[in-house]
């Protein structure tokens, strides 16, 4: 939440890019995500009114893309919903729902991903194959991605695991 | 058992506060406040004219005779019978002062006048005293009438061929109940004075009004028997202190039901608001009520705690309300008491509040129970899965036939107070049609919505906006139910006005005459044809002799037995007689007389008049004429055109049956604007008798009446509006957290506040402008079927009134859409977001 600007940290200083986003206005801090990150959270948090494919072309028109929907459909394609554009969430189940908000978030290119928590309210089956995904979309894109988990095993899938408790950093090193 | 259970869990709920029925008890109170307002208003008007019935009238009794005055025989007998007799004629005139004239009323008073009340004039003076004879008989005038003429106390002014000076202005006049819907404001003079004016001559076009102040205890039913008999077949019409002024009675009596049913559809639009109120509150205690399941209530018990918790709000609600409607009505009786022409004794009368509250504890009790039903649906599992998505969207039958059982209860009781059920079937009709389409309309906004999402693309405010018009969750539906009811409402008022308005001020004084001049006698109607056809200025003059009867049988059956309550027999009509079939208009039916012809009374009746009376060639009509009965055969039927404002009489007879009896004639003038001036001069100045009744004036005040009319129904259509708003604000209030939630979405994808805020006002304008737009479109449609099938006038959009529809349709939706933007534009994505985790 404070990395992607959603929240202001209390105390110390926040440095994403080169920005302290401590010293960004509201808008100025959507303008940072709108260009430069892309969010998936664990419980989706997609827009009910709308389908699938305007959940995904939304960030993309945002930043002025006249191609936002063709662009969209290809991203919903390659997390495997072509068949589902025209959905909306609620027709969706969990996994279908989180692939749509990956979709969201690569379909940008941001240079950040921030994932957190992004398979604790799906199964083991859906969870690792929205992994995979969020892998794959690393890899594609060439963003950073930044993975929230209390799954050790799918951090050490990481470049560099930093281990929280209580608030602290306890570790950080090297995969 | 299972009440009493209800009864203590429904109040430990109650005790938590009345946070989620805001809006539930904003509707009920502006609903029964609205109605109990508008019932005690009639009531107190209806109170004061039962109280002040002798005092409208003049006396406890009172006779009327048109165009002659009681003989010797008549007025022995009403001064048997009575205390005391004061006997006025009432007629048109023209006052002149100089080059200055208008018209007037006349009232021509004996010394007895006022028997009942007392005229009130400035300056204070006893009216024997005001138009008592000094040098020239002295009069009293409307304040408006003097403003007229330019006349002050002291000056002279004439009427007919007397001169009369005026020695106060005219501030009370007790028995005038009627005055707003007269052509003319009141001069009155001593008929003495008349004597030599030439103004009451036989023929000339007058009513004569005798007032009987009767003994005390005097049976009125008994003497109202007693004078039909003694004066039958006069043409006497009888009225009583019953109901002094029985055309007001009426007329109240009709605009209080209409009213009542206006404020009817504002609590049907509450009813609408309160539903979605009471889902809210009851989709928070789904869970409540599965704990409840869980310990064991049963559905009886979970029913009626919730059905208890409803009926004590709506108490509430209802003792608010009547206190608001019928406490303010009482707190502005010295103001609405000022506007008012009639007398009105305010109190708090018990059957308007009574009407008020069964209207809104049945409107309650049909808008909860779907609602209240739908609890029973609730089970324990609720606590581990969502299990009312699988519950049915009707309620199980019992519900429903409750629910027809108390629309039926609400109709027949509607109809039953306001004593009109044909009109509040209609009513009723109306609003379920209006409250089906509107629902109609909100399935197919969401369905265009969805299709117009591509336009959308590209223009994420606009995007948006139409995404949520037609996604899940849209609030199209309590939109446009809650505000398009009260705007259709006002829609229809205002194409009806404008168009019947049009119809009148704007088309007619381009067909219609400039001038009807009327008690022209005989042998001035050389001269007067000679000054009018001979003014370049005039297009067209029509004349005909002119005499006034009232249809007293029809073959041989009293009329109104025959022809129910038709408007031809509603009191004296115009007949005139012709040798000759009418140049304009036509005979579609039966056969003219001959020229000369000279036998037994035969009469040419309007077509469609005749059709609507049930008459056939061959009937046998007895008219009374100046206290004569006149039997004749009806010989023919034509075409009469009264659209145009001209000259038109549903009876034309034989000249031989009516060329004896006196008579006057009247005439219509078609002239230039230019030539008007000239015109109304020379004629009353030559002929001082004779009535000119200017044509645009008369227009203007029918159209004045209609203004105040459609005023009074658009400000109970506007109690709708608000109730509207009142539901858009509680539709807009529960909605609220969604758009937050949006909102938070979006400023996590990049939108900037100024992007939100144009799409929550994309929404709320488009929404607005949609609902206006169905209101239009049913104002539209009601404006067009009442002006073709019931005014039978052409019917044009009035635009000025659209223009204004669709304004306040995105007015009302902007400001209660943007009145809970601030919470989505200010809040922090992150708490939000958190709190759906």
């Amino acid at each position: 939440m404070l990395m992607g600007g959603l929240e202001r940290a209390t105390g110390g200083t926040v440095k994403a890019l080169g920005h302290d986003l401590g010293a960004l206005s509201e808008d100025q801090l959507a303008m940072m995500r709108r260009n430069h990150f892309g969010v998936v959270f664990q419980s989706f948090h997609l827009i009910p009114t709308m389908t699938a494919l305007e959940n995904v072309a939304t960030p993309l028109e945002l930043t002025g893309k006249r191609d936002a929907f063709e662009r969209a459909q290809e991203e919903l394609t390659a997390v495997g919903l072509a068949h589902r554009l025209d959905h909306y969430p609620a027709q969706l189940s969990g996994g279908e729902q989180q692939r749509v908000a990956l979709a969201r978030a690569a379909a940008p290119c941001p240079d950040i991903v921030l994932a957190d928590e992004p398979t604790g309210n799906l199964d083991s089956a859906n969870g690792a194959t929205i992994v995979d995904l969020l892998f794959d979309l690393h890899a594609r894109h060439g963003s950073t991605l930044v993975l929230v988990t209390h799954d050790p095993a799918l951090a050490q899938r990481c470049d560099r695991v930093i281990q929280l408790r209580d608030g602290c950093i306890v570790t950080s090193e090297a995969a | 058992m299972s009440l009493f259970q209800a009864t203590r869990l429904a109040r430990r709920e109650l005790r938590g506060g009345l946070a989620g029925f805001r809006i539930f008890l904003a509707c009920v109170i502006l609903g029964v406040a609205a109605i109990g307002a508008i019932g005690t208003v009639r009531d107190s008007i209806q109170a004061g004219l039962a109280a002040q019935g002798a005092a409208l009238l003049g006396g406890d009794a009172e006779l009327e005779l048109t165009y002659r005055f009681a003989d010797e025989t008549e007025l022995a007998w009403m001064r048997e019978v009575s205390d005391a007799l004061s006997e006025v004629a009432d007629f048109r005139s023209m006052a002149v002062v100089g080059d200055a004239r208008a018209l007037t009323q006349v009232k021509a008073v004996d010394g007895a006048y006022p028997l009942v009340g007392a005229v009130r004039l400035d300056p204070d003076m006893p009216l024997a005293e005001a138009l008592a004879t000094g040098a020239l008989p002295g009069a009293v005038m409307d304040p408006a009438l003097m403003a007229q003429l330019g006349l002050e106390i002291g000056d002279q002014f004439s009427l007919g061929t007397q001169d009369f000076q005026l020695n106060a202005a005219l501030m009370l006049e007790p028995d005038n109940a009627t005055a707003g819907f007269g052509l003319g404001p009141r001069t009155i003079v001593q008929r003495a004075a008349l004597l030599g004016s030439g103004l009451l001559a036989p023929g000339t076009l007058y009513s004569t009004r005798y007032r009987l102040d009767l003994p005390p205890g005097s049976n009125l039913a008994d003497m109202e028997a007693k004078a039909e008999q003694q004066f039958e077949n006069s043409g006497m019409r009888w009225r009583d202190a019953r109901n002094g002024a029985p055309g007001v009675t009426l007329f109240v009596d009709r605009l209080g039901a209409f009213l009542v049913l206006v404020g009817l559809s504002g609590l049907a639009v509450g009813g609408v608001g309160i539903s979605a109120a009471l889902r809210g509150y009851l989709a928070g205690k789904n869970r409540t009520i599965a704990t409840l399941r869980t310990i064991g209530a049963s559905r009886r018990v979970i029913f009626l705690t919730y059905l208890l918790q409803v009926a004590a709000l709506a108490v509430v609600g209802i003792l608010v309300g009547l206190a608001l409607g019928v406490g303010g009505t009482l707190m502005l009786s010295p103001v609405i008491g000022a506007h008012l022409p009639v007398p009105a004794i305010f109190a708090p009368y018990p059957a308007p509040m009574l009407e008020a509250a069964i209207y809104s504890a049945l409107t309650v009790l049909i808008f909860t129970l779907w609602p209240l039903a739908r609890t029973e649906d609730i089970r324990a599992a609720m606590l581990f899965r969502d299990a009312l998505e699988s519950a049915p969207s009707l309620p199980r039958w019992p519900y429903l036939v409750a629910s027809a059982l108390l629309l039926a209860a609400l109709l027949g009781i509607a109809a039953w107070f306001n004593g009109n059920p044909t009109l509040t079937f209609w009513a009723a009709g109306g609003i379920v049609i209006a409250l089906a389409v509107l629902s109609l309309a909100a399935r197919a906004v969401r369905a265009l919505a969805r299709r117009l999402r591509r336009v959308g693309r590209h223009r994420p405010a606009l995007g948006w906006a139409l995404a949520a018009i037609g996604g899940p969750g849209t609030t199209v539906g309590p939109v446009l139910l809650s505000l398009g009811l009260g705007l259709s409402v006002l829609a229809t008022v205002g194409q009806i006005d404008g168009n019947l308005r049009g119809a009148i001020a704007r088309d007619l004084p381009g067909k219609a005459p400039s001038f009807f001049f009327v008690d022209l006698q005989k042998d001035q109607m050389p001269g007067f044809l000679g000054r009018v056809e001979g003014d370049q200025g005039v297009s067209r003059v029509d004349n005909a002799p002119m005499l006034r009867g009232i249809i007293t049988q029809i073959n041989g059956q009293p009329a109104r037995d025959v022809a129910g309550d038709h408007w031809v027999l509603n009191g004296d009509r115009g007949i005139s007689y012709s040798a000759l079939p009418p140049s304009r208009g036509k005979v579609t039916a039966g056969t003219w007389w001959g020229a000369d012809y000279d036998g037994p009374p035969q009469v040419s009746f309007s077509a469609e008049s005749a059709e609507e009376m049930g008459l056939h060639l061959g009937d046998t009509l007895t008219l009374n004429i100046l206290g004569r009965d006149i039997t004749a055969t009806l010989t023919s039927l034509r075409t009469v055109d009264f659209s145009t404002a001209g000259m038109g009489f549903v009876m034309v007879m034989n000249p031989s049956a009516l060329d004896a009896a006196p008579h006057s004639f009247i005439a219509t003038v078609y002239a230039d604007t230019k030539a008007e001036a000239g015109l109304m001069r020379d004629i009353t100045t030559t002929y001082p008798n004779v009535t000119a009744i200017r044509v645009r004036d008369a227009i203007e005040r029918v159209s004045d009446m209609l203004a105040g009319l459609a005023s009074a129904v658009s400000w109970g259509a506007s109690i709708t509006l608000l109730t509207g708003f009142l539901v858009l604000i509680g539709a807009s209030a529960a909605d609220q957290p969604n758009r937050r939630y949006e909102a938070a979405v979006l400023k996590t994808l990049g939108a900037s506040r100024a992007r939100i805020l144009a799409s929550l006002v994309w929404r709320s304008a488009l929404l607005g402008a949609v609902a206006g737009s169905v209101a239009l479109g049913s104002g539209i449609l009601g404006g067009w079927a009442v002006s073709h099938y019931i005014f039978e006038t052409h019917f044009d959009v009035i635009w000025s009134s659209a223009v204004a529809i669709i304004g306040a349709g995105l007015c009302v939706t902007l400001l209660a859409g943007l009145a809970f933007a601030w919470g989505p534009l200010t809040a922090r994505p992150a708490a939000i977001l958190r709190a759906r985790e």
